[in-house]
């Protein structure tokens, strides 16, 4: 006797359909699983068989066989177990064919017939498009963000008896609400003075300019970093989506609701590769610039992290995506974050000019660390300085908050927008002239900067989209004018220098 | 010795070369390796690993096997084609062309290579030093010092390295350039005295401004070509600078700097020592002021050395006399003021409310020394003569970036500030 169950697979942070036949069939008592099923999925069989026998429902004593279609795609979780169990139930006549028709289940099972949640449920469900969906309890919340109109039950005998209509489906319990993990209780006020550093903060959440903070230990670099995300707007629908299924496939999805923040990621200088760009497990894992897209991915002491690393940063920061290849399967996944990366200006780190005791060659050899492509990734090059002590201890917060530097910031993205791209930084470089003309002074501005060598041709190409991004913050009409540019280049630095003074 | 044939017709100073391409060979241990007979023999002796250790300097037994095993690989005829094929001059203590103001000195080099003019020896020769870590302050001094000292005939003297060595070499080079190459050339100009050899210039980054001075000037050295430079060549050619000049001006030094090496070999030899005072809280300057303390001239301006010189005034080589006032850089904006529709010049009213901050600035000369007033006046009050992070004026000053911004560029435009990166510095007087 023969049943097919619908289901769904991870592979990156995409879910894929898979139809799970179950062929019962006279002969020896056997149970085999084909169809590229990777080691957790191959151990359903005995998840499977323990949830069949303890829930009181019988295990066929015949020869088996589960074949996970398509074939050649690679499967790898516990989401099956459910789909494998069921199939065994319809194929031994202890369940209806026609009663599964309507549904596609997910979920794992414990030895007891309990349903546990499963990693990946947003975009798994997703992918089982317009069946409806049956997810444990506890997956039950991400189910509802996507599904249509999915269902619930605790065990797989609750599955069988609401299937039956014997039982009801489960509902969900109102007290039962898992706290958000993500609470932003920071904000821009918080930092005491630092009015560069700030403006710098926001002229990168509204044009996507990636920024490198220099400076001492204490300075506040981390502290600006984490308040970089509150800047940024919410997420709109589709953004939402993908960073809520990012999260979702990575196991760290615990929101009632779609993510609606930029996220923060800051993974420390130690982490691997693998961990960094995504891949690992045989689902293809999504790394750390998958989970920063749409929001912040902070690299502190960026001087630590590997070269190897840092060099691997540059495909994903120019298209917007990571491709991971592996043997046995590959994954193209979102990776559009803003990069914001601190480090300190010097071996000795005291940064204050005149202090610092390095040598020129230890200086030259700290700044060897960081190659020259990726520093050119940075439109914003900041010194951070701590702010005065008198004015910490007086403890009058001053400068505007995260809701006020948030209403410009989404104004500034409208703009951009409307130029057909995200942030201002995505403007090509043919559309610079038609998108950000320049006033006759700032001709002569741009001119001198180039004349003295401060600036590359790149360099100055930078600058202007910054200088639009500034205008655009102004919320002011007409070409790009000398004042604009003068604060990009305040913001940007030279193209010469990153640094200590010396 | 099997190259005997040769070596009749090779002058003593290839052997002097090869001796002094040892292996921790410097002035003292030469002068003892001579004190065994003629260069020739000592450098046969040398090979043969006959040479008895030397008590009072340190040579042992160790030093002299080591010297065996080295000289095996070195030919004092490749050493000697070498030195002609590019054209260096190498010149032994008394021959001819060996500077006098050595030759008279108490440790005079054995053995000194040049590249260049030797001509530039003849004018007046004051030196300028200072640290490898210099304020733009100092690197501007250092500038239009050298600058100014050339046009009134003077030659420079540094030491190649960097911050305020490669600053005076550039300051000379800039009046030399701009006499043109038409005419005769000046007997003054740069001169370098380098701790490296003179095919491998060190530091690195100097390279260009070494092949400027080779040019236009001279650079002498007392490593052989082809020896790889070690860090204690650097103080011991110090002798050799303070030896050359007439004065040496400290333009900023820290307190116990190579600066302050170069100012005791010069008191040693009864040399004059000037030094530019500095800002007392800036480290870069600790050294300068204590000289100032302690009794040596303070040099504020070109007048003071050609005063000590007792040279007139007069500018030997005509320039225009606007252009020292302030860096070169704001200069050449000031030159094109009239033809061309420049920003930030003169400056509009900044939004705090005061009218005109930089009152009319005409590039005339007698307005060149007024100081800005309003919003930009607090911000060059502010930066005193210490380089200055914007974050810090746009707290004190309580400016927004953007009015912040439109400040400095004014500012830098018209030569006060220089802003390099996030940092501030005051640059014109």
């Amino acid at each position: 006797m023969l049943a097919v169950v619908r289901s769904s697979t991870l592979l990156g942070v995409d879910g894929f359909p898979v139809h799970v036949e179950v062929h019962v069939a006279n002969g020896l008592p056997s149970f085999t699983i084909v169809g590229l099923p990777d080691a957790s999925c191959r151990e359903s069989r005995d998840r499977a068989r323990a949830a069949i026998s303890t829930s009181g429902l019988k295990w066929p004593d015949k020869r088996i066989t589960v074949n996970l279609a398509p074939t050649n795609l690679r499967k790898a979780g516990s989401a099956l177990d459910l789909a494998v169990a069921i199939g065994v139930l319809v194929a031994s006549d202890q369940l209806g064919p026609d009663l599964i028709t309507d549904f596609g289940f997910l979920g794992e099972l414990g030895l007891n017939g309990a349903l546990r949640p499963i990693v990946g449920a947003l975009p798994l469900v997703h992918a089982l498009g317009e069946v409806r969906p049956v997810v444990p309890p506890g997956s039950f919340r991400e189910a509802l963000l996507v599904g249509r109109d999915p269902v619930t039950a605790g065990s797989l005998l609750g599955v069988v008896d609401a299937l039956k209509g014997k039982a009801p489906w489960d509902t969900l319990d109102p007290n039962d609400t898992p706290e958000s993990l993500i609470v932003e209780t920071s904000d821009l006020i918080d930092v005491q003075g630092q009015p560069v550093a700030k403006r710098a903060l926001e002229v990168a959440a509204a044009g996507g300019h990636h920024v490198l903070m220099t400076g001492p230990p204490g300075a506040g670099k981390t502290m600006l970093a984490e308040r970089l995300p509150t800047l940024m707007p919410d997420l709109d629908d589709r953004s939402a989506f993908e960073v809520s299924r990012i999260h979702s496939a990575a196991g760290r999805f615990h929101e009632l609701d779609l993510i609606r923040r930029p996220p923060l990621r800051a993974p420390h200088h130690s982490a691997s590769l693998v961990a960094l760009l995504g891949g690992g497990t045989s689902a293809l894992r999504p790394g750390e610039v998958s989970m920063a897209s749409d929001g912040v991915l902070f690299l502190d002491e960026l001087g630590e992290f590997p070269t190897g690393h840092l060099d691997a940063l540059r495909q994903p920061l120019e298209s917007g995506e990571i491709h991971i290849a592996r043997a046995s399967a590959s994954a193209v996944m979102p990776a559009r974050f803003l990069l914001v990366a601190a480090t300190n200006p010097c071996p000795c780190g005291v940064g204050k000019w005149g202090d610092c005791r390095c040598s020129a060659a230890a200086l030259t050899r700290y700044a060897r660390r960081l190659s020259g492509p990726l520093l050119d990734r940075f439109d914003i090059r900041l010194a951070v300085d701590p702010p005065d002590h008198r004015k910490v201890l007086t403890g009058d917060h001053n400068g505007p908050t995260s809701a006020e530097v948030r209403t410009r910031v989404s104004r500034a993205r409208a703009m951009a927008l409307s130029r057909g791209v995200h942030t201002n930084r995505e403007l090509a470089a043919s559309a610079i002239d038609r998108h950000a003309p320049l006033t006759l002074p700032a001709k002569g501005y741009l001119r001198r900067l180039l004349e003295d060598g401060t600036m590359s041709m790149r360099g100055v190409q930078r600058l202007r989209l910054m200088a639009l991004t500034i205008r655009d913050l102004e919320s002011e009409e007409g070409p790009v004018d000398e004042v604009d540019l003068a604060e990009a280049m305040l913001l940007r630095g030279g193209d010469r220098q990153v640094g200590v003074a010396s | 010795m099997m190259s005997s044939s040769h070596s009749v017709e090779l002058p003593h100073e290839a052997y002097l070369t090869a001796l002094a391409s040892l292996d921790r060979v410097g002035p003292a241990t030469i002068r003892w390796l001579l004190s065994n007979g003629t260069p020739r023999s000592v450098w046969a002796l040398v090979r043969s690993g006959r040479l008895a250790p030397g008590p009072g300097i340190r040579v042992t037994a160790e030093m002299v096997d080591r010297w065996a095993r080295q000289s095996q690989s070195i030919s004092p005829e490749g050493i000697w084609v070498r030195c002609v094929e590019r054209g260096f001059g190498v010149l032994s203590l008394g021959a001819a062309g060996y500077p006098h103001a050595l030759a008279e000195d108490t440790e005079p080099p054995v053995l000194l290579f040049q590249a260049g003019d030797p001509r530039r020896l003849s004018a007046t020769r004051v030196a300028i030093v200072g640290t490898r870590r210099a304020s733009g302050y100092g690197r501007q001094v250092a500038r239009s010092l050298a600058r100014e000292l050339t046009m009134h005939g003077v030659t420079v003297v540094s030491g190649l390295a960097l911050g305020i060595d490669v600053a005076a070499h550039s300051g000379a080079l800039e009046a030399i350039e701009d006499l043109g190459g038409g005419t005769e050339s000046p007997p003054c100009g740069p001169l370098a005295v380098v701790g490296s050899s003179l095919d491998s210039p060190c530091p690195r980054p100097n390279l260009n401004v070494a092949k400027r001075v080779v040019a236009n000037g001279l650079i002498y050295s007392e490593v052989p070509p082809g020896t790889p430079s070690a860090p204690w060549r650097f103080p011991v050619r110090n002798r050799i600078l303070a030896a050359l000049s007439d004065i040496v001006v400290v333009v900023e030094s820290d307190s116990n700097g190579g600066s302050m090496h170069t100012v005791r070999e010069a008191l040693d030899r009864n040399r004059i020592v000037m030094a530019v005072p500095g800002p007392i809280n800036c480290r870069s300057s600790a050294g300068t002021n204590a000289l100032l303390r302690d009794g040596a001239a303070p040099c504020l301006g070109v007048e003071d050395i050609l005063d000590e010189l007792g040279l007139d005034r007069q500018v030997v080589v005509p320039t225009d006399p606007a252009r020292e006032l302030r860096p070169r850089r704001a200069a050449k904006c000031a030159d094109s003021t009239q033809t061309e529709n420049l920003p930030f010049e003169p400056l509009g009213p900044v939004k705090h409310g005061e009218a005109d901050p930089l009152g009319k600035p005409t590039r005339r000369s007698e307005d060149a020394h007024r100081l800005p007033t309003g919003v930009a006046g607090e911000v060059v009050d502010l930066l005193g003569w210490r380089p200055t992070s914007t974050e810090t004026i746009a707290s004190e000053c309580d400016l927004s970036p953007r009015e912040l911004a439109r400040v400095l560029a004014s500012l830098e435009s018209q030569g006060w500030v220089r802003v390099t990166g996030s940092w501030v510095e005051r640059m014109s007087r």
